[in-house]
């Protein structure tokens, strides 16, 4: 009988290591899954917020342009979620980098949806709490 | 239906309520204080696609957006 359970246990670790390998792939495709739902989530209600221009520009470029409301400037939404912003010049050049968040983990299609109506309503307090830094022009 | 769309980790979470129920509009008013006071920004759209930010409920807001405290990244 022990015997018996000798010569088998190579078989059930295998069995068994096969076992866990397959469930730790299924959660993480699970995880996956989860993950690409709650951007494609953002992504979504950033494009219901976005004028007509700025979706066709987000859609052609991953970025869109907004116009501060205080200053008149322009600045650059890119998609992601810290370092994305970019104050433009009229040719499109960037003239400086501004970071602000909202806080807690929220997906890019969110954040960058704050940062725009943070930016068109209340410009210069969104600014007063960003971090500034350079930008190097291509 | 309106709506008040609350930012989070998952993405977002939609509330929907019938303006005209007094009994969901109470719900929404109190969601709505509840978030502010947390400090949620409340950001309205108009119909021609203008956003404006609100700090008092608006009974006849279509749709209101909810997004948490602004910090510098």
């Amino acid at each position: 009988m022990f015997g018996q359970y000798l010569l088998s246990a190579p078989h059930n670790l295998r069995r068994l290591w096969a076992e866990g390998a397959r469930r730790v792939r299924a959660v993480r495709e699970r995880r996956k899954t989860i993950e690409e739902f709650r951007k494609a989530r953002g992504i979504r209600l950033l494009r219901e917020w976005l004028s007509p221009e700025q979706q066709a520009q987000f859609d052609a470029f991953r970025h869109f342009d907004v116009i501060g409301c205080d200053t008149g400037s322009r600045y650059r939404i890119r998609h992601g979620t810290q370092t994305n912003i970019h104050e433009i010049d009229a040719e499109g050049h960037p003239i400086a980098g501004w970071c602000f968040i909202p806080s807690g983990p929220l997906v890019a299609g969110d954040v960058m949806l704050a940062q725009k109506i943070a930016l068109e309503t209340n410009e210069r307090a969104a600014l007063a709490i960003a971090n500034r830094f350079a930008v190097v022009r291509r | 239906m309106a709506a008040q769309i609350v930012m989070n980790h998952t993405g977002d979470t939609r509330h929907y309520f019938n303006a005209e129920d007094i009994v969901a509009l109470s719900k929404a008013e109190a969601r709505f204080k509840k978030l502010t006071g947390a400090g949620f920004t409340a950001a309205l759209r108009d119909a021609d696609g203008k956003t404006t930010v609100t700090r008092t409920f608006d009974p006849t807001a279509e749709e209101t957006l909810f997004f948490p405290r602004l910090i510098g990244g």
